[in-house]
């Protein structure tokens, strides 16, 4: 089994008397490629924080490269890249102060080369100051302050959050330049879930505080489907089967998303229930992600899209 | 590296603000120990005393007047504000900016952290302001300037304003350090200090300042150091 780079146990935060992390175990091994997936306010920020020491659990622990997260010595923060919500930068450095800045706290490890082809890549400056630059320029400078230290393990939260396509992009094919090297791992946040589909092998969801999935991108893929059954006669109110997430029904027709059916106990059911035809519908990780982590009572915004 | 790359970074932070304490004393100082020749033992009695020509000079006050006691007083007040500023622009801003976490990320200790911006905050106030007190004292005891040299006191009562400096600079830190609200307990290291200050500032005894002032700064900086080492970010 490969090596365990990133670990929690039973995770949890309560912030006054509100819950937001609700025991999270995961097992992340080295060289994987992470998407933490959630809703706003799922608790995925504030899981990264714990990771990383910022935050005290309320319960469980934490362990980065095998170091408890609790007591981060700097020699193993040196391993590890952090990009911050929102590229949170000193706004009145320009790049070259905040690159002299940050390899006096990597002088072994920085790679002057590196950081001075992404920032070409990215087409700045380093005598523009950071209060100058866009989000978008921010995000890169922030990328290239990460990557540069070579890190063993790179955490990025939400690093594409507010950037159009095309900076996304960069951002992206930045990101794909550490993924090529050996044995790095990174954990990534995001929002937009067809980038974590174009980079991440192993997906993480969190819902409500509480772990959702933690497996293998292609895993998670396969799991969640969706089911539309058709009847000659009205369609049933419920669906009893096991492993539904959703069900929505019409008159004569029955929607059902599901998690870890195969499709004998697809056939089954439609046996038992009558139905004259089913078809399994092709989403998009989007689409699976909305529905795995829909409410239970989740409405449509508009009514009049269920009448028939 | 590390300590030197933070200190450099806090210091430069903090640069515009100390400049502009050091010239408010500077400019205050200046005007107030402007030579005004021919400069006799009488004049000086009247200049310091206010009293008319003629009337005799009274040695005992001479030799304890002092031409930097205006500047001093203005010390005591601009040193205090430096320290809140400081304390604003090396606690509160990085709240406002969000910053701590990409501060705090370093492979530095967050002792380390604290003690870089302790540091410049002392560097920022006895640098600069010391200096400015220096020269004024240096200038006020010139022999061919003014018939008398400026009385100890005086002198050491101005390094003192400036070490209040580091109590209000704590209190600050403090206040913003807490997580608490405004109303209970986040206002208590602001208040503190600020109490502090003043009574201080109302103390005769030489070695009661010093003592009350040790005492401030010593509760303020464990105090600080405990909220900074256990503070979520």
């Amino acid at each position: 089994m490969s090596e365990i780079v990133l670990e929690t146990k039973g995770l949890t935060k309560y912030y006054g008397g509100k819950l937001a992390l609700d025991h999270l175990d995961l097992q992340i091994p080295r060289g994987s490629i992470c998407g933490f997936l959630g809703r706003n306010g799922a608790g995925k920020t504030t899981a990264i924080k714990m990771m990383l020491g910022l935050l005290h659990p309320t319960a469980g622990s934490a362990a980065l490269l095998g170091c408890d997260s609790a007591a981060l010595t700097p020699a193993v923060r040196q391993r590890i890249g952090y990009v911050t919500e929102g590229h949170r930068l000193f706004r009145w450095m320009s790049i070259a102060k905040l690159e002299r800045f940050q390899r006096a706290f990597f002088p072994e490890q920085w790679d002057d080369r590196f950081f001075g082809d992404m920032i070409e890549y990215f087409e700045l400056s380093t005598k523009q100051k950071i209060k100058h630059l866009s989000n978008g320029q921010r995000a890169q400078v922030s990328l290239a302050l990460a990557l540069a230290p070579n890190p063993e393990l790179l955490i990025m939260d939400d690093p594409t959050l507010g950037l159009d396509a095309a900076i996304r992009r960069q951002f992206l094919e930045g990101m794909i330049e550490l993924i090529t090297r050996q044995g790095r791992t990174v954990l990534f946040s995001s929002h937009i879930l067809a980038d974590v589909e174009r980079v991440a092998d192993r997906v993480v969801v969190v819902d409500r505080g509480r772990l959702r999935a933690d497996c293998p991108l292609e895993a998670f893929r396969a799991s969640v489907r969706k089911v539309i059954a058709k009847f000659s006669d009205t369609a049933p109110s419920e669906a009893q089967i096991e492993g539904l997430l959703h069900c929505r029904h019409s008159k004569k027709q029955l929607e059902m998303t599901l998690v870890d059916v195969g499709d004998a106990e697809v056939a089954e059911w439609a046996r038992q229930t009558g139905a004259e035809h089913y078809e399994f519908v092709e989403m998009n990780l989007e689409d699976q992600f909305i529905e795995f982590t829909a409410p239970p009572n989740h409405r449509r915004l508009f009514q009049w899209e269920e009448v028939e | 590296m590390r300590f030197l790359a933070l200190l450099k970074k806090e210091l430069r932070e903090s640069l515009p603000w100390l400049l502009l304490a050091a010239l408010i004393v500077l400019g205050v100082g200046l005007v107030r120990l402007r030579p005004r020749a021919p400069f006799s033992v009488a004049d000086y009695w009247q200049y310091t005393s206010g009293m008319t020509p003629g009337e005799p000079v009274n040695v005992h006050y001479l030799v304890g007047a002092a031409q930097l006691e205006l500047p001093a007083v203005w010390l005591a007040f601009i040193a205090p504000a430096l320290g809140l500023v400081l304390g604003v622009r090396h606690f509160w801003v990085p709240l406002f900016t969000r910053t701590w976490s990409f501060l705090l990320h370093r492979s530095a200790k967050r002792s380390t952290v604290l003690a870089a911006k302790l540091a410049a905050a002392a560097i920022a106030l006895v640098v600069p302001l010391g200096l400015v007190w220096i020269s004024l004292h240096r200038y006020a005891c010139r022999p061919d300037v003014f018939p008398f040299p400026e009385p100890i006191k005086v002198f050491a009562s101005g390094w003192l304003c400036i070490a209040l400096g580091f109590v209000v600079y704590l209190g600050t830190a403090l206040s913003a350090l807490s997580t608490a609200r405004w109303y209970t307990t986040r206002i208590l290291g602001l208040a503190f200090a600020t109490l502090a200050v003043f009574f201080i500032i109302a103390q005769w005894k030489l070695t009661w300042i010093i003592t009350l002032t040790i005492l401030a700064i010593a509760i303020l900086l464990i105090q600080t150091v405990a909220a900074f080492e256990d503070r979520e970010f």
